[in-house]
């Protein structure tokens, strides 16, 4: 080995820097690490025990391991790492070699607080890393006069106040999170409760139904020997009259199809130029110039132009319009002959037999169209709905009996529907203990920036501008995950998921964001005395992140005080 | 995709149409002679300077315009040709619609551009020798250049060792539209613009021999886009055909999306039918491979053949185009006859201002762009975060946002200097305001920053809101500090704010006022680690005629706009860069270097700051197109520049991000950006193999500071570009003039070639010479001359190092470039074939002034294989004021490493060497330190380390390896 050859020479260096004042360990190497550094005369790379260095090159500042073990309380080593430029010259760089560190990081004791480890890239750079070596170990070189008097006392002081709040607060949490639980077993309870009784209601509710549709065959077998027509006018009028009258009316529709079609058409021009300009505007515009009022016109259009644009202008549709508009005579249809009226023929009669008389032509785009036509005039205010609700030609024994059937029937549904809602709501996931279901609906509103955010638990998110305007709904709620978070330690403030798995609400197909996808929002809950939104942020365009802390989640990760601590 | 109806064609800008008709006509008419002539009797040389009178002959009256001639020999060797108007010069003009425009061609551009090396040549002189008709001066170092003024036609051959490099209206397309009253015609019914064919064959048709017919439909008014230019000095173009006999590479004329060596621009296969254009402008989604103008203008342009480089620097800010073709002459009879050579003609054509023509005759291609950087400044030396990693969005949208980026960072280990906020930080664009829902505590931000040295950079545009209780546009208004329109009242245009004014910073008042806007104290929120960047100075004006301001426009002065759109957006940086030298009364003793990014430039810009290439596009070919254009800069003078990395507009795909950053950690300016509708790409956001690929890069970026910082001193001394394409590195190499998709860093023969085409896998790279290439991160061993083929999956660089040099790094990652301060340097020494090595380093605080009283580190490490010795030499000047406290502050700092590549074999089993150190003037004694030595393996190079040598880098040391 190179290695051995090295051996024999004595090294120049101040290797009484290797070992920290205070402890026999060298310097930047844990308890967890000490045995590698026990021999007085030689170190072995702890990943290559086949390099075996002369214990003064540990911690003189050069990298002679390739797994970087004989640097623990320098920065040479920490150029070995994945994240590098990967070159041949990797310490040694024998091929073959172990070059996975084997250290965590430099040893911070900080006594008087939790010992850590800190990246090796951040020892003697110049930058007191108080958050992790509060008692500024890290800094020994003092390179460019850099002072870190140690602040453990005080930092581990003020931590541990916190701390004493935090686990106060946590306990707090805790009972809140009781109340919370027990909350959701009342709220399963009563839908326990209620499933039973649907049951019931169902059970009833099948009867009942099993009766009416008995009664309604019954009342059919009746009615059946009587009049055959049902409700035939008492006092039949001249069969003159009730032609006039339907010429009339007739007339009077026709008219109203003809300024109706005018209108439509005079409409459909017009859509089609507004169209056509804001097709151009879209392409033309300058998105680079960042108007909002631009932006969101064009937006709004591109969403209108993905919409179903609802149904082509039918043809054969305006062909029916076309001979419908034609005189009546030209359809075959002469009011004269019937005007005068017809003696030899009961009127009744008559006027059933009334579609006998038209034209094929006439007839059959009558049965249909006529009362399309005239429930669309309807629907636009035209006509008056003057008709009854009961259906022509069926005594009013039979449309009863089907009434009372078909409420029945309705009420079984819903009945039905109810059951299901709540037998799924029952198997839904809501959390250790059930205990979401506490929280579903309710809701948390968060002030950040330009924008206050609402989450509703369960249900959706959404944000609206300060300066005022509609909200913007950021997503509804899909599904319960856990997902892995690694935000370091809580904050002595408690405010924080630190690290481990979370409890996570995710919300969906919120409105569609122009230029990117659908609204969501991924809610990560950490424990809290309250319901809180500590964090928003936008991760991607349009898709979120909310931190929020709950005491729902308290007992799960969130309780472990001092998570993370340790950790790097 | 590029809006080419809202920029103009040749054929759209009156004076360009009319002076390449001028041209066609001229070049089509066997006997055409150029109606300008030198009197003779006129002709004085004194000092260095020769003047005189040239004379435009009128051909329908025989009228002569005079012309007052001014050619300057400096002592650079460089000449210089200026012509003006006599008429226009005294005043004796009458302008139109009762403008206040001032009467004279614009005579200032030189106050802007030009900074030094103007200095007259004692040793110019007029030569006995001339041919008659002509006039002959000969200058330059040791005389060896020429140049030759004919008397009529006017004209100028410039000759370098007896041979004519560069020829001045040589084709006789000198043109200088003189001053005329306006005639009202009875007119017969004008047709509008688009019938040229039709006037172009009439005036072939109609003219005699000597008359050129003038399309005067353009004289006087000229309407694009629904703008009109009321043009109240009439015609008033420059044009002139510069030759290049023997040359058949142009480079420079920057800025354009296009390849480094120029392409013929009037038709053909592969050709563009258009003239490159320079005309300051806010291209939205600019096209590749195009003439077509873009946000600066440097109109200087290098010619280059085989081991000789010329070039021109045209002086002259207003709208310009360049025409270029090439001629193949079968033989050359300056050559005896030997082959073909190709020579390039180019055609000048502004609107208005002097003909005022620089011209620089090498040989070396460092010879020219030292002469044209010698005159419009160097690059700054840039603070050194500067030329680290710059991580921008449009737009971190808080100040918890920021923070937070500046945290995840951290988390991931990935390295960055600066983060940049855009427009939105603002209170609804008002500049110098911060928005107090979204950023409630921007020093709380900075300050944050400032714990591991990175800073903020904010932007600040030209345009100000036109909105009552504004303070800043209230001053703007009451102390008459804006643009005007071309009835002298206040312009009014429409940006991002909507309507807006335009601060004028070409008037003294208004810069000093905008001087006083940064101070801490008013622009609030503001601290020592804030920066600058000014965008939309071409001035980008949404409404205005090709998004800039109308031409008519006036300045201070008077002057219009027309003469000095070029020069503008370099006018608002130069005014932020003094502002920031004037931020606080504590601070002017001790000054750190200003930083100020621009997008639009000038000649000159290069002094105050980086420029970077706008709003690019998230595609492979704006990656690709990205490094000639860079190239472009670099050969331009303004070597500081990159391209925002993953594209502005756009999503990239992961392999694009990553591609795109591997290839930015080599742009001199290094900063990602991307446009507010696209999704998040900080580099932790890839996932992985993407994320440890990039940061990779960035290391790789940060471990070579040393060696960029190094190249950023020597262009701050010479002009040197930064990244160098192979025609600066290799002049001799014919094979490699149009080689521009690949560069060497430095002087460090350190050659990259980024990966630029989506699944590319191998990379070609092109060796120009007989020397050792190795790979830089294996080692691998290529031999020159020719093509190499060097493997590059997505985890790598191609990437290679040039035997020879010797190359200094910092090896230990940190967050930022400022806490690598005191980190101990390793060394590669890269063995050729010659066996020896060098290499330079230079290093200061990466901050503040002290560089100029010697604050600095200055050394040339050399190997000898004469002597088996590596040495540290100090290449530092005489000492200053600073040099003791700064070498004390780097005592500790040492040499913890020295890698030798393609080590010699009889190091094997040598063990050690020998250290002596230079202490106080005395030798110290030798010590011994192990050598690390390793054979060569399959295609890799033998390579040892020295361990820990521990030497001081500011002292100097030898290292004795026998």
């Amino acid at each position: 080995m190179k290695v051995a050859v090295a051996l024999i020479y004595l090294e120049y260096a101040a290797h009484s820097l290797a070992a920290s004042p205070d402890s026999g360990r060298p310097r930047g190497v844990s308890p967890d690490f000490a045995k590698f550094y026990k021999d007085a005369a030689t170190f072995t790379c702890i990943s290559n025990p086949s390099l075996s260095l002369p214990i003064a090159r540990v911690n003189d500042d050069y990298c002679d391991c390739p797994d970087g073990s004989d640097e623990p309380g320098t920065a040479a080593c920490a150029h070995l790492s994945p994240l590098s430029p990967q070159t041949t010259v990797n310490g040694v760089g024998a091929a073959g070699s172990n070059t996975t560190l084997a250290l965590p990081g430099f040893y911070c004791k900080n006594k008087g607080h939790a010992a850590s480890y800190l990246p090796f890239t951040r020892v003697n750079d110049g930058i007191c890393d108080y958050e992790l070596c509060c008692d500024g170990s890290e800094e020994w070189e003092s390179v460019g006069g850099v002072k870190c008097e140690d602040r453990c006392q005080q930092i581990g002081k003020e931590w541990r106040r916190l701390d004493e709040q935090r686990q106060k607060s946590l306990g707090n949490a805790g009972k809140k999170r009781k109340e919370l639980v027990a909350e959701a077993q009342r709220l399963r309870k009563e839908v326990e409760d209620r499933i039973q009784t649907l049951g019931t209601q169902i059970e009833g509710g099948e009867r009942k139904v099993g009766q009416l549709e008995q009664e309604l065959v019954e009342v059919e077998r009746r009615e059946k020997g009587r009049v055959v027509r049902g409700s035939v006018p008492k006092k039949a009028g001249k069969l003159g009259i009730v032609v006039g009258l339907a010429k009339q009316r007739t007339e009077e529709l026709k008219e109203a199809l003809l300024r109706v079609r005018g209108e439509r058409d005079a409409s459909a021009t017009r859509l089609v130029e507004v169209e056509a300009i804001l097709a151009t505007f879209k392409e033309e515009y300058n998105p680079n110039f960042n108007d909002e009022g631009v932006k969101r016109a064009v937006r709004a259009w591109e969403d209108y132009a993905a919409r179903d644009k609802g149904a082509e202008a039918d043809a054969a549709h305006d062909r029916d319009l076309d001979a419908l508009s034609q005189s009546d005579k030209q359809n075959g249809l002469d009011w004269e002959e019937y005007e005068g009226g017809d003696d030899d023929e009961s009127e009744t009669d008559v006027l059933y037999a009334f579609e006998a008389y038209l034209p094929p032509s006439v007839r059959t785009w009558l049965d249909a169209k006529l009362r399309s036509l005239r429930i669309t005039l309807i629907e636009s205010g035209i006509l008056a709905d003057t008709s009854s609700s009961s259906s022509e030609g069926e005594s009013k024994a039979v449309s009863d009996a089907k009434t009372r059937l078909s409420t029945a029937q309705k009420d079984l549904d819903g009945h039905r529907k109810d059951l299901t809602t709540h037998q799924e709501d029952l198997d839904k996931p809501f959390g250790p203990d059930d205990v979401f279901r506490a929280l579903k609906d309710t809701c948390i509103s968060h002030p950040a920036g330009e924008y206050t955010y609402d989450l509703c638990f369960l249900s959706k998110t959404t944000q609206k501008p300060k300066k005022g305007g509609g909200s913007t709904n950021m997503g509804n709620y899909v599904s319960l995950e856990q997902i892995w978070v690694d935000e370091g330690a809580v904050p002595a403030d408690g405010k924080g998921l630190g690290t481990g798995l979370r409890w996570a609400m995710k919300y969906e197909h919120g409105q569609h964001c122009w230029n990117g996808p659908d609204r969501s929002t991924m809610v990560v809950l950490g424990c809290a005395e309250e319901g809180e939104v500590w964090r928003i942020v936008e991760e991607e365009k349009c898709v979120y992140r909310m931190e929020v802390g709950t005491p729902a989640v308290c007992g799960e990760a969130g309780l472990k005080g001092k998570g993370g601590r340790d950790e790097l | 995709m590029v809006k080419h109806e809202n920029f103009k064609t040749c054929a759209q800008s009156g004076f360009c149409k009319r002076n390449r008709a001028y041209g066609d006509t001229a070049l089509s008419s066997s006997n055409w002679a150029a109606p300008y002539s030198l009197d003779p009797a006129s002709v004085k040389f004194e000092k260095g300077i020769l003047t005189g009178t040239v004379s435009k002959t009128i051909a329908n009256t025989g009228e002569a315009v005079r012309l007052p001639l001014t050619v300057a020999f400096y002592e650079s060797g460089t000449a210089r040709v200026t012509i003006d108007e006599e008429r226009r010069q005294k005043g004796e003009i009458e302008l139109r619609h009762n403008s206040k425009a001032k009467k004279q061609r614009y005579n200032e551009a030189e106050k802007w551009a030009i900074v030094g090396g103007t200095t007259v040549s004692t040793g110019a002189a007029t030569s006995k020798a001339a041919e008659k008709g002509t006039t002959k001066i000969v200058y330059g170092p040791a005389s060896k250049f020429e140049a030759v003024i004919r008397h009529t036609p006017f004209g100028v051959e410039f000759k370098r060792d007896g041979e004519t490099q560069v020829k001045l209206n040589d084709r006789g397309l000198l043109n200088m539209e003189h001053w005329r009253p306006k005639v009202d015609k009875p007119a017969p019914e004008k047709k509008e613009g688009e019938e040229e064919k039709k006037e172009g064959e009439e005036a072939v048709v109609v003219e005699s021999d000597k008359e050129i017919a003038e399309d005067d439909g353009t004289w006087w008014d000229e309407s694009f886009g629904g703008n009109t230019d009321s043009k109240p000095r009439g015609p008033e173009a420059v044009a002139l055909d510069i030759e290049f006999p023997g040359y058949e590479h142009v480079y420079g004329a920057a800025e354009h999306a296009g390849p480094l060596s120029l392409k013929e621009t009037r038709g053909g296969d592969g050709k563009y039918s258009e003239p490159y254009r320079l005309y300051n402008s806010d291209v939205f989604e600019y096209e590749m491979d195009s003439p077509m103008t873009l946000y600066g203008a440097i109109p200087f342009m290098q010619a280059q053949k085989k081991d000789s480089t010329v070039g021109v620097f045209w002086l002259n800010a207003a709208e310009t185009w360049i025409d270029i073709t090439k001629t193949t002459t079968s033989a050359n009879p300056l050559s005896f006859g030997i082959g073909s050579s190709v020579t390039t003609q180019t055609h000048w054509i502004s609107e208005a201002g002097l003909l005022d023509v620089f011209v620089f005759l090498g040989p070396k291609p460092q010879d020219v762009i030292g002469a044209y950087t010698e005159l419009t400044g160097y690059t700054q030396l840039p603070q050194q975060f500067a030329i680290a990693y710059h991580q921008c969005r449009w737009n971190y949208v808080t100040d918890e946002d920021v923070r937070d980026v500046d945290r995840k960072f951290d988390k991931h280990r990935i390295p960055y200097d600066v983060i940049w906020l855009d427009i939105e930080y603002t209170e609804g664009k008002k500049y110098f305001t911060w928005d107090p829902m979204t950023f409630p505590d921007p020093l709380g931000m900075n300050k944050q920053l400032d714990e591991h040295e990175r800073k903020l950079v904010a932007i600040i545009d030209p345009h100000i809101k036109n909105k009552g209780n504004y303070p800043i546009v209230e001053e703007l208004k009451s102390k008459d500090l804006a643009v005007h329109n071309k009835d002298d009242n206040i312009y009014e245009g429409w940006c991002w704010p909507g309507s807006s004014y335009w601060i004028d910073c070409f008037s003294p008042k208004g810069r000093e006022w905008w001087k006083g806007l940064f101070r801490y104290d008013k622009f609030r929120g503001t601290m020592k680690n804030v920066f600058i960047w000014n965008d939309m100075n071409e001035p980008s004006v949404f409404n205005g005629p090709e998004t800039t301001m109308p031409k008519d426009n006036l300045h201070h002065d008077h002057w219009e706009h027309r003469d000095v759109h070029n020069i503008n957006g370099m006018t608002l940086v130069n005014a932020t860069f003094d502002a920031l030298l004037a931020r606080d009364k504590v601070e002017d003793k001790h000054h750190v270097r200003p930083f100020v990014l621009t997008r639009s430039f000038y000649s000159g810009s290069q002094r105050l700051g980086a420029m970077w290439t706008g709003d690019n596009q998230a595609a492979w070919p704006h990656l690709e197109a990205s490094i000639p254009m860079l190239l472009s800069m670099g050969v331009s003078g303004f070597p500081f520049a990159g391209a925002d990395v993953g594209g502005f507009f756009g999503n990239p795909s992961k392999e694009l991000l990553t591609r795109w950053y591997q290839a930015g950690a080599f742009y001199p300016f290094f900063r990602g950006h991307a446009h507010i509708d696209t999704r998040r790409r900080e580099p932790y956001l890839a996932g992985e193999p993407y994320t440890q690929i990039i940061t990779q890069a960035l290391r790789l970026r940060y471990a070579l500071l040393p060696a960029w910082y190094t190249a950023f001193h020597e262009a701050s001394v010479s002009g040197a570009p930064i990244i160098r394409p192979n025609y600066y590195v290799h002049p001799g190499d014919e094979k490699g003039f149009g080689i521009d998709d690949q560069f060497y860093l430095g002087s460090y023969g350190l050659l990259a070639k980024p990966v630029t085409k989506e699944g590319q896998e191998g990379q070609d790279i092109y060796l120009a010479d007989k020397e050792k290439y190795y790979d830089y991160f294996d080692f691998w061993t290529y031999e020159g001359p020719g093509t190499v083929n060097v493997a590059a999956p997505l985890d790598t660089i191609p990437f290679l190092m040039q035997g020879g040099h010797i190359i200094p790094r910092r090896d230990r990652p940190r967050r930022s470039s400022g806490l690598m301060r005191y980190d101990p340097f390793t060394l590669v020494v890269v063995l050729g074939n010659s066996g020896d090595a060098e290499g330079t380093l230079y290093l200061d605080d990466g901050e503040s002034f002290d560089f100029q009283e010697g604050g600095y580190i200055h050394r040339r490490f050399s190997y000898a294989s004469s002597t088996s010795t590596l040495m540290s030499e100090d290449l530092a000047a005489a000492a200053g004021k600073k040099t003791k406290e700064y070498l004390k502050q780097m005592e500790k700092v040492r040499v913890e490493k020295v890698i030798i590549v393609g080590a010699p074999a009889a190091w094997k089993g040598k063990g050690e060497v020998e250290v002596s150190e230079e202490q106080s003037g005395k030798i110290s004694a030798a010590r011994k330190v192990s050598l690390d030595w390793h054979d060569k393996e399959d295609g890799k190079a033998a390579w040892a380390v020295v361990r820990d040598p521990g030497v001081q880098i500011g002292s100097g040391w030898k290292i004795a390896f026998a």
